[in-house]
């Protein structure tokens, strides 16, 4: 099933690894495999394949075909650093495209400056991480909070917040910036609560939402376990209470289905985007990956993105040079399925459109308001 | 009142997952450090029996059978060469845990699975709203607690294995086949722990690891209450509300230490725990 | 060449080759994954040590490897980087480990402290560490760890050769540790612990100093490690990491120190290349073989891997028996002397009042039916914590509640039942380890010379193990193992001897010839000998004085002739228990 998948793709990206590499233009994909992440590994990893294929398809990029090597990075610090070395060291990769934990970023960044090649973080982030060799193209909280919030109070006289988290980089991070804007916009935090990321038991957190009393809940859980076993038991404690989820995604949304009923979630990617680059993009996942299809989220379509940002840049550089493809990267423009994206060559950071949308009964998502162009705010300066 | 639910749903919640444990350590000394792993089973086949669907209630059955069939292949093959060596055994069910684990990875994937909850919703408990199934949780408790003392103390198999308890030479000399009260106990201990599995699950999510994080607490309160399944049910009451009333009041990080750490205290200091003989 | 100098010395050249030449042969990758390797492998020495040699099973090291790496994270990231402030960093990963594992040794060990309960205490201790670097918000990082904090600028090459020479000092240090005369006592620890406690040693004391010094040393491990990666990440102390190390040891063979350094290396290299292309393989795979090597091959794979290559041989240069001068051994007074003593157990009484006296050159031959309680009454000599009433005396001086270990450094020495002696161990080592309350062991020198008391060497010559000193005790015949437990009891010096049944399962020729030790042992070098026997000719034999226990009383204690002859020894051990309980009735 699934594994069997990751497999195929592992295998296939083993296999091609030891072709000669000269002629191809490698791209390392580290994903979590293991870990936290490892429900988002299968749909990331689809994104780096579609990319791949289409450019080849097209005659890759300065002629030579471009390859997708994958490494697990267990989600983690550790792992991380592992798979850094692995693909840059030992499988001598070319650029990483990457959407992977705060940790693991924190982590590798060490090893990409030592490494010295181009790194597209592709991926939401708590913001305020800067390399000279990285670029990012997804959400950072100053996009997120302002839509989220903003949503909830229009929508919900919402004035009171209780914000829960995971108790990393991202959870707190993102929480952080949250609480200062509601702060500044004259509405009021009644309580925030952290549970490290491995914990599955929020009861004495709920607990504390019930008596606190907000009028929303707004959390910031890493991907995968921690939100579905939050959704989980928020529902069943019977507070009915307007919930924002900043790291949900549509397809665990799906698979929680009645469980999320009723979350709002915000974004810049929700496969309902009627745009023809997204009605291109789903029809040629579907196509490629079949019944293995997974749905396209905010962690896998900025891959693909990060893909043809990298493409541009080496071909407006002419070379793949890293230090010409750096410096490229931040002058190209592409249209992909979230839209535009154009990454600062001084913030390294990108104008987003930000969508807001609530999960249906049924697990689908229905978007309900949209932000265009937001900006990241002051986040690096080279 | 709201905190009164919480600890007796977690009392009863902790006891759900660690009579499984006690059933082996009871009978043959040996830690089951396969019982994260055999956990998670119970969450697969509540997964694999919501998608057949065949109706949650009789689900529990099939994960008992199921756990029943693991336990029994597991005692058979490694614990049993390993009972003069209650040291190895632990490291070997614990690297049997692993194995158990991967290869759910390799069936199922690393995903996390969704089971509906068999109950939605809250009840309404003298003004305090709670979760339903949480609540249904104290009745399941009491049924697997009465369930198991019914067994040792009513049946001629409860009788033979308090015997190897007690005793087990003295039991061998009286015509009790020891590794055969050895061999159904512990299936029926990893039976009990793939029902344990199989209730959880709707309170969390269903991954290859999910049964990990209960070990260490689950073991701790097991240690503490010797062999006896009345001491283990005060185990989880007390240490079940100390972690409650941390979680709530300091910081649910300390809170989920609070058992472990509470629980080697009170070996240190009362070497047999809670158990009085 | 020795067979156990081809099985070290082998492994210890790979090692140094590969710490040589790595860079020279081997990628940036390759490098970079030993580095890391070889500081594991410091960690899973001293798991090796702590479980392998000392038989204390511990998934506890990765909080202390884990700790140091946070000495360096914290340190470098809130204070900076400086060589002061390295050397700080660098003294506390040493210091705070190796204090926390003193504390985390306290906990687990002290007198009657099960193996299974320090077991407990090491799976809570990473929880504890992992748990509280969870907590520590932006102080530790929590999930995320320490990241981008400024650490040593060395060439990886540099750094490649320090962490190699680390591994090599640690391990060879370990190698002179274990081999020497002291490094012993933590193979007899895991062997046979209570023999060491009866032996004077206190073992949980051991423990725990062993304990603390393996927490610095992982820690220093994690330090360098920290250091080095320029991340520190909470999985580093937590209990799956501590549970890792256990697998690297377990796989490549406990107990032989090389085993752990290579397989660590071996299999964290292994697992760079495997776990990124095929993560779930590679842990089944790991899986499997863990539980296969438990199960099937306890000892691990390495010894399998070295013994072609060993030539049978004989062993290590023959120790030389020598004679010991024994200090002053008089002793005024009585030896033992027993005042009223009690145990008993709940309601049940097993001992109820017993009062005897022993003199030096007393041979006290205490008889009694099955469950007459006359181990219970050694073990009240023995042990202080053991009886419940009364007061017992040795060399004029009062037991109290003192533990075997310091009632030995009174003046006993207690001979077991069956043979408790060192299954692993030669006859020379087991003898020099029950020396060392004598005779401080060397922490890094074999000695080639073994000294014993004059009536050792006597029994020894008598028995015929002066011929086999290098013989491993398990492989003694019973008669031999018994003579050997009786030497070592001996070496002690100890002026009151307790044997229990030291004559069962002996061929009559042997058991006559002990006899005629334990005469001369009392009548010549005036011990005082308390034999607990079945067998009444035996007893009537060589026996000064004789105690009748039964139901535990005594119901008769004198001379050899009046017990003998005395009608409620007929009738115990000839007629049926009413009748003793009769003529108990009417005394």
């Amino acid at each position: 099933m699934k594994a069997a998948r990751i497999f195929i793709a592992v295998a296939a990206a083993a296999v091609s690894a030891s072709s000669f590499a000269g002629d191809t233009i490698k791209i390392g994909v580290p994903v979590g495999l293991s870990g936290v992440h490892s429900v988002l590994a299968p749909s990331e990893i689809q994104s780096a394949k579609l990319a791949a294929t289409e450019i080849n398809a097209k005659g890759g990029i300065l002629g030579k075909k471009i390859e997708v090597v994958v490494a697990d990075d267990g989600s983690g610090a550790v792992g991380a650093q592992k798979a850094f070395d692995s693909l840059i060291f030992d499988k001598k990769v070319d650029a990483i495209i990457s959407s992977e934990t705060s940790a693991a970023r924190n982590a590798a960044l060490p090893i990409v400056s030592r490494g010295k090649i181009p790194y597209i973080y592709a991926t939401y982030y708590e913001g305020h991480s800067c390399n000279k060799w990285m670029y990012m193209n997804g959400w950072v909280p100053e996009q997120l909070s302002s839509a989220m919030v903003g949503y909830l109070n229009k929508t919900y006289k919402a004035r009171k917040f209780f914000l829960i988290g995971s108790d990393y980089v991202f959870g707190r991070g993102v929480l952080k910036f949250t609480r200062d804007f509601i702060e500044k916009a004259g509405f009021e935090v009644v309580g925030d609560e952290y549970l490290p990321l491995d914990a599955s038991d929020w009861t004495p957190i709920i607990s504390k939402v019930r008596d606190a009393k907000p009028d929303a809940i707004i959390s910031c859980t890493s991907a995968g376990v921690p939100n579905v076993t939050l959704g989980k038991q928020l529902k069943s404690s019977g507070l009915k209470l307007p919930y924002g989820n900043l790291a949900l995604d549509e397809s665990t949304a799906k698979s929680m289905g009645a469980d999320a009923d009723g979350v709002v979630i915000a974004g810049t990617y929700m496969t309902s985007l009627d745009t023809p680059e997204n009605k291109k993009f789903l029809a040629a996942m579907k196509e490629q990956f079949k019944d293995k299809y997974q749905t396209p989220n905010e962690h896998s379509v900025p891959i693909y993105d990060g893909f043809y940002s990298y493409k541009a840049a080496c071909e407006k550089a002419g070379t793949t040079d890293p230090k010409a493809v750096v410096k490229a990267l931040g002058e190209v423009e592409i249209t992909g399925p979230r839209g535009v994206i154009k990454m600062d060559p001084h913030n390294r950071h990108a104008d987003l459109n930000m969508y807001l949308a609530q999960v249906q009964p049924d697990g689908s998502v229905k978007v309900v308001d949209s932000v265009m162009g937001l900006k990241p705010g002051d986040q690096c300066q080279f | 009142m709201g905190l009164v639910l919480d600890f007796a749903t977690t009392t009863a919640i902790l006891f759900i997952v660690t009579s499984g444990l006690m059933m082996i350590f009871g009978v043959m000394q040996i830690v089951n450090f396969a019982h994260g792993a055999i956990l998670a089973i119970g969450g697969y086949v509540a997964f694999v029996i919501t998608r057949v669907g065949i109706p949650s209630l009789y689900g529990c059955f099939f994960a008992f059978i199921a756990g029943f069939l693991v336990g029994a292949l597991i005692e058979r093959f490694v614990v049993r060469p390993l009972y003069r060596r209650p040291l190895d055994a632990i490291l070997a069910t614990w690297g049997l845990g692993i194995v158990i684990i991967q290869v759910i990875v390799m069936i199922f994937g690393r995903g996390v699975q969704l089971v509906e909850s068999p109950l939605q919703g809250t009840w309404n408990i003298l003004g305090t709203e709670y979760s339903s199934y949480r609540i249904i949780m104290i009745p399941v408790a009491l049924c697997i607690g009465g369930v198991i003392i019914a067994l040792l103390n009513g049946t001629r198999f409860g009788i033979k294995t308090r015997a190897v308890i007690m005793n087990e030479n003295l039991a061998e000399s009286l015509g009790i086949n020891s590794g055969m009260i050895r061999f159904i106990s512990f299936s029926i201990g990893a039976g009990l722990g793939t029902m344990a599995g199989f209730f959880i699950t709707p309170l969390s999510s269903v991954d290859p690891y999910m049964g990990v994080a209960w070990l260490t607490n689950a073991f701790m309160l097991v240690m503490v209450s010797g062999h006896s399944f009345l001491a283990l049910a005060g185990a989880c009451l007390v240490f079940g509300s100390i972690q409650v009333l941390v979680s709530i009041y300091v910081n649910p990080v300390l809170g989920g230490m609070a058992i472990s750490v509470l629980a080697a205290a009170t070996l240190r200091i009362r070497p047999k725990g809670f158990s009085h003989d | 060449m020795t067979k156990s100098k081809i099985s070290t010395q082998i492994p210890m050249l790979l090692c140094l080759i590969l710490v040589v030449a790595g860079p020279f042969a081997f990628d940036t990758y390759m490098v970079n994954t030993l580095i890391k390797a070889f500081f594991f492998a410091v960690a899973a020495i001293t798991v090796d040590l702590l479980w392998g040699y000392t038989g204390y099973l511990t998934f506890g090291q990765s909080a202390f490897f884990g700790a140091g790496a946070y000495c360096a994270g914290l340190v470098f990231t809130h204070l900076g980087f400086s060589s002061e402030y390295a050397l700080l960093a660098g003294v506390l990963s040493v210091v705070i480990p190796g204090l926390l594992a003193l504390f985390v040794g306290w906990l687990s060990f002290y007198h009657g402290a099960a193996p299974f309960f320090s077991c407990v205490i090491s799976l809570v201790v990473p929880i504890v560490v992992y748990q509280l670097v969870l907590s520590g918000g932006n102080f530790t990082g929590s999930s995320s760890g320490l990241t981008g904090f400024e650490t040593f600028d060395f060439e990886i090459e540099s750094w490649y050769w320090i962490a190699g020479a680390i591994m090599l000092v640690a391990a060879i240090a370990t190698d002179i540790f274990v081999k020497s005369d002291a490094g012993k006592i933590l193979v007899a620890i895991r062997d046979n612990e209570q023999r060491c406690e009866y032996l004077g040693l206190n073992t949980y004391v051991i423990k725990t100093l062993l304990l603390g010094v393996c927490g610095a040393l992982a820690g220093f491990a994690g330090f360098s490690y920290g250091a080095f990666s320029g991340v520190v990440a909470p999985e580093l102390t937590g209990f799956s990491f501590g549970t890792e190390m256990i697998i690297w040891v377990a796989l490549s063979g406990r107990g032989t120190l090389w085993g752990p350094v290579i397989g660590t290396v071996l299999i964290t290299v292994i697992s760079s290349y495997l776990s990124n292309s095929i993560p779930f393989v590679w842990q089944l795979i790991l899986g499997i073989g863990f539980v296969s090597v438990i199960v099937f091959l306890p000892k691990g794979l390495l010894p399998y891997v070295i013994r072609p290559l060993s030539r049978k041989s004989s062993l290590d240069a023959p120790i030389k028996l020598e004679e010991a001068k024994i200090q002053d051994s008089s002793v005024s007074g009585h030896a033992i002397v027993m005042d009223h003593v009690t145990k008993s157990y709940g309601s049940l009484d097993v001992l109820k009042n017993i009062t005897l006296t022993g003199d030096p050159g007393d041979l006290i031959g205490i008889i009694g039916p099955n469950g007459a309680g006359k181990t219970t009454l050694m073990r009240c000599m023995g042990d202080g914590e053991h009886r419940t009433g009364g007061s017992v005396e040795i060399c004029g001086r009062d037991l109290g509640k003192k533990h075997p270990e310091e009632v030995v450094r009174l003046g006993l020495g207690r001979k077991f039942q069956n043979a408790n002696i060192f299954q692993t161990l030669s006859v020379s080592e087991c003898l020099r380890i029950a020396r060392t309350i004598r005779e401080r062991p060397s922490l890094v020198r074999t000695s080639k010379v073994l000294a014993l008391p004059a009536y050792v060497l006597d029994v020894m010559k008598v028995t015929g193990i002066d011929k086999k000193l290098g013989t491993a005790a398990k492989d003694l015949s019973h008669g031999e193992q018994q003579a050997l437990e009786l030497s070592m009891v001996l070496a002690l010096e100890p002026k009151v001897v307790l044997l229990d049944e030291p004559t069962a399962g002996l061929t009559l020729s042997e058991r006559r010839s002990i006899g005629a030790i334990f005469s001369a042992l009392a009548h010549k070098y005036r011990f005082c000998c308390l034999l607990v026997e079945h067998d009444l000719e035996f007893v009537k034999e060589i026996a000064t004085k004789i105690v009748v226990l039964y139901h535990g009383t005594i119901l008769m204690q004198g001379d050899v002739d009046e017990v003998v002859n005395s009608k409620l020894v007929q009738d115990i051990y000839t007629g049926t228990k009413s009748s003793a309980r009769n003529s108990e009735a009417e005394k």
